[in-house]
Order: structure tokens, then C-alpha cells, then sequence
């Protein structure tokens, strides 16, 4: 469903991204870990198109995608659920849902109604922001801006979604729940790469993973194969 | 050497022999007003380029402070008898004066904003000097007799070579203010003022003197303007006049003395070249050609056709279809100018200077002037005796952001002359927790004790002049800075020689200092051998490195690295380990970052564990890595019980 | 008389209305801004005098509106944009040069009237003299500013417009382009600006110095008020116009404009980020 084919890419002269390839098969989780200035985050943009790879393909659904705009590979079907989460603070938790449905609704009259049934989707999934759909996104906790982002990523009803580091910030409790949500749409069949600092519980939900280190894929295989490799072992799951 | 001296110096005195001699060959009254109105524009745009070129900000307001100095060298002549030494000085601290205050609202503001005050302040001078008809004369216009300079009275020769012995004195004046910590200090600002303020070099003060500065030469070209028409009217310093100066400085090339004087040269002929139909169509023809050759070169380069090499083509082109339409190119002056100046701020944003610049450099490839020796370590550096008590105590901090609170009721002491490690999961606070000590956020609440004093809360800038200096984890160097010039930027106590000394010149052994002990830091962190390398340019690792050295430079009681080690290779992480080793056996106290277990158990002395914005462990390494919440915090999942209290 | 001003003050909010349109998504203004309301409105007259009923001249003044907002995008904005540059400060500028100099030629240099169908009668309102005009632009500017604000607030284009102000990067990654919504501010800020024209001109004639006159007050309006402050310019606005025309009653005409300035100086000063403004936070 997605592959990334040997991409290169940086910011202003120093190259963070030096040729990395992966895959992402549909269905399936796949885990993308590695130290914290590896290049997992610079993958991820650069597959959303928010930095442009100076080399190499990203290919979405078989389709060469490098190079178009940020807007347009999300057209496209890939949904990027960025580092920091990034809601739309001002914006109230039903209105950045119904954004994350831009491409499927109509732009001007009745798209309330034709989002219905995803929003309910969503807040079956995060009761939590039922409660909260009135309150602007900015006031809500950290563990909820997240549930806010995955939820807004959901209604795209995308062909892959990225998560970056959606651990980040929260407390252990609420790490928890998002592992565990992770897990269920991992049960319906989403197609997913997921980038996260803590390995051990990635590597637990994920089919498949790869080991990033300075900007280049260092390991990869299933989670039993990587368990057994003494040096991820000893780097990442010590 | 001899090659500098004879390429760069060279070029001026050749261009002064050419200026100054010209009357004596030439006699003509008219090619003598145009040189002499070429001088006056050259003080003017020189003036202009400090703000639109060094500091990067479009300044509106410069017509302005040329008007109010002309009206206040004229007025000092005809109300108070000045002569015209004391009446140029009068017109300088006008600019001075009226520019400080004005830069003291304005600079706290960027961008459009500031575009907007220097806006107003110049429609609002025209309007004063417009409407206060008892001093100015108001519309009717102000007459001036040329006052006499030390008792002789000028003709317009000698007038003339007045005004080039200040465009000369301004020229110099400039270069030794741009060779010295100021010329620093203004790329700086540009490139990160985020890092200018840490570094404890005030980005909002050099601004202001740099913006007062400026228009105190406006201020003098104003004067010169007035004894040179010896008639004012207010309605000859209007936005106009702005647009026309600014085309000079674009056109000739920012940040360029040689750029603005181009401009000038620009700026005197231009209206004369319009006046002349044939000559208009030539020129708009050359500059189609040029701007066609240009888009036909980029666009076998990459096989695109971009707006930036479009636009040009179309704008010229207009230009020379619309030449044969019009009658009167007079009339469309105004027209002309625009697309002129459309076409080179989109295809040649660095000006004829700057585009020019790039091709000499290549050609002639003149060496940078020999450094120093290094100083030695122990003046740079010196050491430090800890006391083992808290140098810095936290005392229940909180920082939050909407709802999200990143750091939350942290409470900690750092230890004099230890390593302090701050660890935790992504996004525990711990960044943030170094933002509001580095004074980049003010805490929401809670306080900040260094050596029992508090800490100045939510400014950088501040809190580096207390001798805190850090690092940051998103490099920010000053990319367009050589290493060497980035820790001279941040030395502390180097500078002392007040800023009209440094105009005449007298900071030049203060920079052979600067330079010796910035050496003394690079030799520190390995960087020695690239002093001259311009920090963009420098690979990862060595960024990281000059980072630190510079943050060294400011000789500070606490240094903060906010994750050195992010993105290192393994052979540079232990280069790290060293520096930081050989920095904290001078004494240095150090709050460390870190996300490799293994740099923090080999280097801190004490280690504060962080999780969602709360310290959840304190201790030595090895008590660390056993204690079951922080094993909990970093692996995530510990056992799949009920989520008992499950809010954040 | 203050309440005309006060009237008159409700234009120039207007302007400063379609600062903010384009400030909330590009963090850039059209300076350029007052020639495209003095062009707009010498477009509109010449449309009536090609004999074009005065109710479809308006539309068509507006679209004439637009269509400059959009080349202003696409010629000064878009590229600075890329670039990550202020470049779109003197390119708006020298748009405006280009616009004042072409307005200059094709239409004079002097002042013209404005012709409109609604009567300049003054009227007694509770011992206040207003005329049926003077209301009419009341009620053009709020309509206008209340129909754009109802987009953005009820339709999804209006919210992704919201969105894009909020965090660019994050309403692209939704699928919305963050150009064209750019392209779509500026759209509708030189509609704006078309409109204030419209409305402006049957009061104060058309001429090209209309454009530099009526900047610098919105200029004023906008910075006050905050360029982020939504409803914040009515208010301002209306207390700027209110008090010009008591300094000129006062100080003579040739002041009128001062109070403008030095409110817009004495506001940067003392809250950069305008009365109504929010503090923005610097990062990393």
C-alpha cells in the first residue's frame, strides 16, 4: 500500500534522511523505531509530503507521490497524524473532526448531516470527545488532544495512516489507551505505520518493524526476529 | 594580503579619484548637480541599508528622516544663524532622536507591523511639517541661504567635495561598524534571534541603535539635500520619494555599501533616461533580453518555467510593448518604476551587487586575513571552584500550554559543579522545563532561584546576562556566520569600546582578542581547523559541538545542553562524552538533556526523571534505572490493569 | 457631524476587515490594499457610465474586486510564501505604484463624483443629522462582514479557512490546500475593498488619491484593533472616525489624519499585537 524507495531528504544543508526504504503492506501495523534524532519523524514528513525528499520515490497505492503537495497526497488517501498532534487549537473538537472529512464532504451546505455516520464512528471509539464536542481543542488535556488527532486522521477513511509519536507527553494511564486503541484498529483491518519512542510496546501491537539510526534503516524484521537481535535488544528493548 | 589590498581597497580609491576629479576635467553645472545629488543619495541609501539590509526589515520611514533633517538644518540656519558643520550636526541627532523613538515602539514588532509604524511616522512627519506654518512655512515652501563652512563660503564645487568627504567618512564609518561586533551581531538577529537573545547579545537593543543609526544619516543627507536645493517643500519627502529609495537599495543590492551606492547612481540617472524615449526602450529592451536569457538558462537547467523567472519576462515585456503605446513615458513615470523594481525584487533579490558579488569572489578567490593564536583556556574559560551547594533550585515550577500542562509542579536543585541529568519519555516536559529556566517561556507559575537569587522570568535575554547559557536541541546556529564569528558573537567581556569609538575605527584590537580567545573554544570542542567554515556548512556533529563551544563563550555558571547527542554517530557521541567531561572538570556546573542511558550513567553525577510534566525519581544513575516507576515510565505498558484514573 | 464620522469610521474597519481575511491565513497584507479600492471604484463608475444600471454595477464592481485581490496573490504573495520571505511587502507596495500610476492615466488625475440613487436628504434621527446614504453604508459594511463571517462559521469551506489560520501544516495534512485558501483570502479581501469603495465613493468622489487617504486610516484601524481580532475593527473604526472629524473640526483639515497615526504608534507601542489581539509565542 505505501513504499518508500530509497529517500534522501533534510532541512536547509544537512541531509537528516540518507536513503531510507520501507514498506507498508495492506492491513497490516508496522512499527518504526529508533534514538530520538534517527530520522523517524523526517520519514514520516517526508512521506506526507510536509519536506520534500531531494531523491528517491514514495509510492502510494502504487502511485509515485514525491514532490506533490501536503494537500494532495492526503487526497490521495494517506492520513498523518503529526508529532505534537497539532488540533486546531481555536477550532471547537466536532469542527476538527469534521475537517479531518474535508476531501469527502461538500464544501459549502449539509456536511454535518453526510459526516454522521463517521463522527459516530469516532466517538463510539473516544467517548471522551462526545462529551467534549463543544469545547474549543486547544482546552483539552494532552491525552485527549490525542484521541482528538487519531479521531480526525479516522474520518479521513484513509488507505494508510502515519502516527507519530502518539505516546508523547502523556502519562503511563493514557499511554495505555492509546496502545490499546491502536490494537483495535489494528483488529478492523487499518493500514498503519506507527512511529513511537517506547519499543517494546510497538513492537507488541506491530506486524512488522524497522530500526531507524542517522537516517537510515539499521534492522528490520517481525517482532520475534528483532527480539532475538542482541543489539536491538541491548539499544531498545533493555 | 596584497591581493586584498589591492582588490577591495583598490576598487574604492579608484572610484573616489574618478569622483573627485571629475569637476576639475568636467565643466558642466548640470553633470556637477547630478555627482553631488550622487553623494547626497549615497549617505542616504547607506543609511537606508542598515534597516532594509542588515536588520532585514522594511523601513517606510527613511524619506521621512531625510525631510525632518533637511527642515532642521534649514531652520537652524535661518533662526538660530548656525553655520554648516553645526547644522549637519543638528540634522544628525534629529535622526538620531526622532529614529530612537520611533525604534523604540516599532522594533519591538516584525514585519508587516513594523513596515506599518514606519509608515504612519513618515505620512505623519509630512503632515507636521505640512500643517506647523509658523516654523516651516507649510506648503509655501522654505528658502535657505548656504550657510558658511569654518568661514569660507562654498561654490558649488567645493559644495560638492563636502558632500564626498562625508559619503567618504560615512563609507568608512559603516565599514568599521560592519567589521565589528555590531556587523555580527546584525547577521545574527537575522539568522536566529532566538540564539542572538541567548547569547545574551540583545537582538531588540541592536536594533534600535542600528535603526538610529541609520536614520541619523538620513538625518545627515537631509542636511546636505537642504543647503544643496536651498528650497524645502514638504511634499518632496513623501512615499514617493520612499518607493524611489527603496528601488535604489534593492536594485543596487542590500547589505552592500558598493549596492547602495549603485543604487544611488540608479536612483540620479533614472529620471533622465526616462525623459529620453529612445534611450527608455533601449534600456527596457536590454533588461527583457536579460531577464529572457536568464528564464531560458534556469529553464534548461530544470526543466521548469517558475513564476520567479516568468514574472521578470513578462514585466520587461510590457515594459517595451508599452513604451510604443504611450505617448509620454513621463507621465507613466511612476508605472515604469514599479514594473522595474517588480522585475528585479522577484529575479534578482540580492541586487546588481549581489549578483555580482557572487562572480568576483569566484574570480579573484581573496583570502581571509590570518588569524591570532589561540588565547589561552584559562582566560577564556576560567575555572570554577563548586561549593557543593544548590546553585540552581526549582521551586515548584509550572509551565502549561491550553490545556496541555507540560510541566507541572517540578521541583529540583542542581548541585554546584555537578552533571545534572534530565531524563523521561518524549515529550515529559523536559524541554520545556529548560525553555522557561533559558527564560524562552515565562513559567505559568512557580519560581526560579540561581545562587539564591531569582531568575528573570520569560526572557532570554535576561537570563543569559545572569550566566545561564544553553544549547538547543533544534540547532540554532548562526548559519550564515563563520564558526569562529558564531563564539565571537556570544564572548562576554570582550567588547567594551563604545559605538562611536568603534565608528572610528578604534575596536580593531579588541577583535584580534575576540578572535584569539573564540580560537581557545574551538580548540576545546575540536573545531579548530574550521574556524573560518561558515556554519551552515559544518556537518552535524561539528554543529553540535559549536554549539556548545559557544555557548561557552559567555563564561556562564550554568550551562544547559538540550540533547547534544540527538542524531550523533557513535564515534561523535563519545567525542560529546569528552567535551562535556573536560568542560565539567573546570568547575562547570551542567543540566543535561539526554536520551542515551548510557552518556547519562557515564556522565551525570545526579539524574531527575520526568514523566508527563512530573519529577517521578531523583538520584544517582544506577538508583535510577531500578526504581520501578521510571522502568514503568520508559517501557510504557507495565501490567494491562483497569485504567483506575484515567484523566490527564 | 460625529456620527458621520463615526459612519465613515465603519469603512475604514471595513478595509482593515479584508487585512485580517488575509493576515488569518498568510500572516501577510496586501499594502497595495487602498488602490484597490480606488480601482475597484473607478471601474464601478466607469461601468455606470458605459450606461450599466446601478444594482448590477455593484456585483460587477466586486468581481473586478476579486479578480485584483487574486492577481495580487499570484504576483506579489505566493512566491515570498515559497520562500518563506517578507519579499510580499514591497511587491504589494510596488503593486500599488502600478495601480495608482494606471488609474492616473486612464482616468485623471481629478477628482470625480460618484453618482448613487440613494437620496443625500439629511434626516433628523433623535436631534441627530444623518443622511439616507450615510446609513446605507452602515448597513453595506456590516452585511458584508456579517455574510463572510457566517461563511466562515456554518460552511466547511469557511471552518477549513479557520483551520488553516490555526496551523497551516495541520490543515494540509486534512487535505486542504493551504494556496488556495490563501488564494480564497485574498479573493475576498479585495472584494472587501471593492465594496468599500463602492460604498465610500458617492460620499467622498473618486480620484486617485483616495487610495493613500484610506489606507493609512484602515492601516491605523487594523493595528489597533489587532489583526487578529475579528469584530474588534467595527469598535475601532468607529471611535477613529468619530474622532477625526472632531480634530479637523477642531484643528483644521489638515490634521484629520494625525489622530489615525498616532493612535497606530501609541498601539504598537503599548500592545503590540493590537487591543483586541492575542499574544503569539515564540518557538524553538
Amino acid at each position: 500500500m505505501l513504499i518508500v524507495d530509497d529517500i534522501h531528504a533534510g532541512y536547509g544543508s544537512s541531509e537528516v534522511l540518507q536513503g531510507t526504504s520501507l514498506e507498508v503492506q495492506q492491513g497490516k501495523v508496522v512499527a518504526l523505531i529508533g534514538a530520538n534524532g534517527a530520522g523517524k519523524t523526517t520519514t514520516m514528513r517526508a512521506i506526507s509530503g510536509m519536506l520534500t525528499p531531494t531523491h528517491g520515490r514514495v509510492l502510494l497505492n502504487g502511485k509515485p507521490v514525491q514532490g506533490y503537495a501536503t494537500s494532495r497526497i492526503a487526497r490521495l488517501g494517506l492520513a498523518h497524524s503529526p508529532e505534537g498532534r497539532k488540533v486546531f487549537g481555536p477550532l471547537s473538537v466536532e469542527d476538527n473532526l469534521l475537517l479531518g472529512a474535508f476531501n469527502h464532504l461538500p464544501m459549502f451546505f449539509g456536511f454535518r448531516s453526510m459526516a454522521a455516520t463517521e463522527l459516530e464512528k469516532v466517538y463510539e471509539l473516544f467517548p471522551r470527545l462526545r462529551e467534549r464536542r463543544e469545547q474549543s481543542a486547544g482546552t483539552l488535556s494532552g491525552g485527549e488532544q490525542q484521541m482528538l488527532a487519531i479521531g480526525r486522521a479516522l474520518m479521513a477513511k484513509p488507505k494508510v495512516i502515519l502516527l507519530d509519536e502518539p505516546s508523547m507527553g502523556l502519562a503511563p494511564v493514557i499511554v495505555q489507551e492509546v496502545f490499546r486503541i491502536i490494537r483495535r484498529l489494528k483488529e478492523a483491518g487499518t493500514t498503519l505505520l506507527l512511529v513511537e519512542q517506547f519499543a517494546k510496546s510497538a513492537l507488541e501491537v506491530a506486524d512488522y518493524a524497522y530500526v531507524m539510526e542517522h537516517g537510515r534503516i539499521a534492522v528490520a524484521g517481525t517482532p520475534a526476529e528483532l527480539h532475538k537481535d542482541e543489539r536491538v535488544l541491548a539499544a531498545y528493548l533493555g | 594580503m596584497l591581493k586584498r589590498l589591492l582588490f577591495i581597497r583598490g576598487a574604492e580609491l579608484l572610484a573616489l579619484a574618478i569622483l573627485a576629479t571629475i569637476p576639475l576635467t568636467v565643466d558642466n553645472s548640470y553633470a556637477l548637480g547630478l555627482l553631488t545629488l550622487l553623494a547626497i543619495y549615497g549617505i542616504l541609501l547607506i543609511g537606508l541599508d542598515v534597516t532594509v539590509g542588515y536588520l532585514g526589515q522594511i523601513n517606510l520611514a527613511h524619506a521621512a528622516f531625510l525631510g525632518l533633517g533637511a527642515y532642521a538644518a534649514g531652520l537652524s540656519v535661518s533662526l538660530l544663524g548656525f553655520g554648516m558643520l553645526a547644522a549637519l550636526a543638528v540634522s544628525m541627532i534629529i535622526g538620531l532622536i526622532l529614529g530612537g523613538l520611533l525604534a523604540f515602539p516599532a522594533l519591538r514588532l516584525e514585519g508587516p507591523q513594523f513596515a506599518l509604524a514606519t509608515l504612519s511616522f513618515s505620512a505623519l512627519s509630512v503632515i507636521v511639517l505640512n500643517e506647523w506654518e509658523s516654523l516651516t512655512q507649510g506648503a509655501q515652501g522654505l528658502s535657505i541661504d548656504r550657510p558658511h563652512f569654518l568661514g569660507m563660503s562654498l561654490d558649488a564645487q567645493g559644495f560638492y567635495w563636502l558632500c564626498l568627504l562625508m559619503l567618504i567618512l560615512v563609507w568608512i564609518a559603516m565599514r568599521n561598524l560592519l567589521s565589528s561586533q555590531w556587523g555580527r551581531a546584525f547577521e545574527a538577529l537575522r539568522d536566529s534571534p532566538i540564539a542572538t537573545d541567548a547569547m545574551g547579545v540583545g537582538t531588540y537593543r541592536h536594533k534600535v541603535a542600528g535603526f538610529a543609526f541609520g536614520s541619523s544619516l538620513g538625518g545627515l543627507a537631509g542636511g546636505l539635500y537642504a543647503f544643496n536645493f536651498q528650497y524645502l517643500q514638504p511634499q518632496g519627502f513623501t512615499y514617493d520619494l520612499m518607493v524611489i529609495l527603496l528601488l535604489g537599495v534593492v536594485l543596487g543590492g542590500r547589505k552592500s555599501l558598493w549596492g547602495a551606492f549603485f543604487g544611488a547612481t540608479l536612483i540620479v540617472l533614472l529620471p533622465n533616461l526616462l525623459s529620453n524615449w529612445m534611450l527608455f526602450e533601449i534600456i527596457s529592451a536590454l533588461g527583457f533580453a536579460a531577464a529572457l536569457a536568464a528564464a531560458i538558462v534556469g529553464w534548461k537547467k530544470n526543466s521548469k518555467v517558475t513564476f520567479q523567472a516568468a514574472a521578470p519576462v513578462i514585466a520587461m515585456g510590457i515594459l517595451v510593448v508599452g513604451g510604443f503605446m504611450v505617448e509620454n513615458t513621463e507621465s507613466w513615470r511612476k508605472a515604469i518604476f514599479a514594473l522595474m523594481l517588480f522585475a528585479v525584487v522577484v529575479g534578482l533579490p540580492d541586487g546588481i551587487m549581489g549578483f555580482a558579488a557572487r562572480y568576483l569572489t569566484r574570480l579573484f578567490n581573496i583570502d581571509p586575513p590570518a588569524l591570532p593564536k589561540a588565547s589561552a583556556l584559562d582566560a577564556v574559560l576560567p575555572l570554577q571552584f563548586p561549593n557543593e551547594k544548590p546553585l540552581l533550585i526549582l521551586k515548584n515550577l509550572k509551565r502549561y500550554f491550553g490545556g496541555v500542562k507540560a510541566v507541572d509542579d517540578l521541583s529540583m536543585s542542581v548541585l554546584s559543579g555537578q552533571i545534572h541529568g534530565l531524563i523521561g519519555p518524549n515529550g515529559s516536559g523536559k524541554s520545556t522545563a529548560v525553555n522557561v529556566i533559558s527564560g524562552l517561556y515565562a513559567p505559568t507559575s512557580g519560581d526560579i532561584l540561581l545562587q539564591g537569587k531569582s531568575l528573570p522570568q520569560g526572557s532570554l535575554f535576561k537570563v543569559a546576562r545572569t550566566g545561564v547559557a544553553r544549547t538547543f536541541q533544534n540547532l540554532q546556529l548562526f548559519a550564515e556566520l563563520s564558526a569562529l564569528e558564531n563564539v565571537m558573537l556570544a564572548l562576554k567581556g570582550v567588547y567594551r569600546t563604545p559605538l562611536p569609538l568603534v565608528l572610528l575605527g578604534f575596536a580593531r584590537a579588541e577583535e584580534k582578542r575576540a578572535q584569539a580567545n573564540a580560537l581557545a573554544l574551538l580548540e576545546l570542542v575540536g573545531l579548530q581547523d574550521q574556524a573560518r567554515v561558515h556554519a551552515k556548512d559544518l556537518t552535524y556533529g561539528s554543529q553540535r559541538f559549536l554549539e556548545i563551544a559557544r555557548a561557552l563563550a559567555r563564561k556562564p555558571k550554568l550551562l544547559i545542553l538540550d540533547e547534544p547527542a540527538a542524531g550523533l554517530a557513535h564515534p561523535d557521541v563519545n567525542h560529546l562524552v569528552q567535551i562535556i567531561n573536560r568542560v565539567n572538570q573546570r568547575g562547570m556546573t551542567i543540566i543535561l538533556i539526554e536520551h542515551h542511558m548510557d552518556v547519562v550513567s557515564s556522565l551525570c553525577h545526579r539524574v531527575t526523571v520526568l514523566d508527563g510534566g512530573h519529577k517521578i525519581a531523583e538520584g544517582t544513575a544506577e538508583e535510577i534505572k531500578r526504581d520501578p516507576l521510571v522502568i514503568k515510565a520508559y517501557l510504557g505498558i507495565a501490567d494491562d490493569s483497569p485504567a483506575s484514573a484515567a484523566t490527564a | 457631524m460625529v456620527v458621520s464620522g463615526a459612519l465613515m469610521g465603519l469603512v475604514y474597519a471595513l478595509i482593515a476587515y479584508g487585512f485580517q481575511l488575509t493576515f488569518a491565513t498568510s500572516k501577510s497584507i496586501n499594502f497595495g490594499q487602498g488602490e484597490l479600492v480606488m480601482l475597484s471604484a473607478f471601474f464601478s463608475l466607469s461601468l455606470l457610465d458605459w450606461g450599466v444600471p446601478y444594482w448590477l454595477m455593484v456585483p460587477g464592481g466586486l468581481l473586478f474586486g476579486v479578480a485584483l485581490g487574486l492577481v495580487v496573490e499570484r504576483a506579489c504573495v505566493r512566491l515570498s510564501l515559497e520562500q518563506k520571505n517578507e519579499g510580499w511587502i514591497l511587491l504589494s507596495i510596488i503593486f500599488g505604484l502600478l495601480g495608482f500610476s494606471v488609474a492616473e492615466n486612464i482616468w485623471g488625475r481629478d477628482d470625480r463624483p460618484f453618482p448613487t440613487p440613494i437620496s443625500t436628504e439629511p434626516m433628523q434621527f433623535f436631534g441627530v443629522r444623518i443622511t439616507p446614504l450615510e446609513i446605507s453604508v452602515a448597513i453595506g459594511v456590516l452585511a458584508v462582514m456579517g455574510l463572510i463571517e457566517l461563511f466562515k462559521r456554518k460552511t466547511l469551506l469557511g471552518k477549513a479557512f479557520e483551520a488553516v489560520s490555526a496551523d497551516r501544516d495541520a490543515a494540509e495534512l486534512m487535505g486542504i490546500s493551504a494556496t488556495h485558501t490563501i488564494m480564497l483570502s485574498y479573493g475576498l479581501s479585495g472584494m472587501v475593498a471593492a465594496m468599500a469603495g463602492i460604498l465610500i465613493s458617492p460620499i467622498t468622489t473618486v480620484g486617485p488619491t483616495m487610495a493613500s487617504a484610506l489606507i493609512l486610516k484602515a492601516f491605523a484601524v487594523a493595528v489597533v484593533a489587532g489583526l487578529d481580532s475579528g469584530f474588534g475593527v467595527v469598535l475601532v473604526g468607529i471611535f477613529l472616525g468619530a474622532l477625526e472629524s472632531l480634530t479637523s473640526f477642531y484643528l483644521g483639515s489638515g490634521w484629520r489624519e494625525a489622530p489615525g497615526l498616532i493612535l497606530l504608534i501609541l498601539a504598537l507601542a503599548v500592545r503590540p499585537n493590537g487591543v483586541f489581539g492575542k499574544a503569539s509565542i515564540r518557538k524553538v
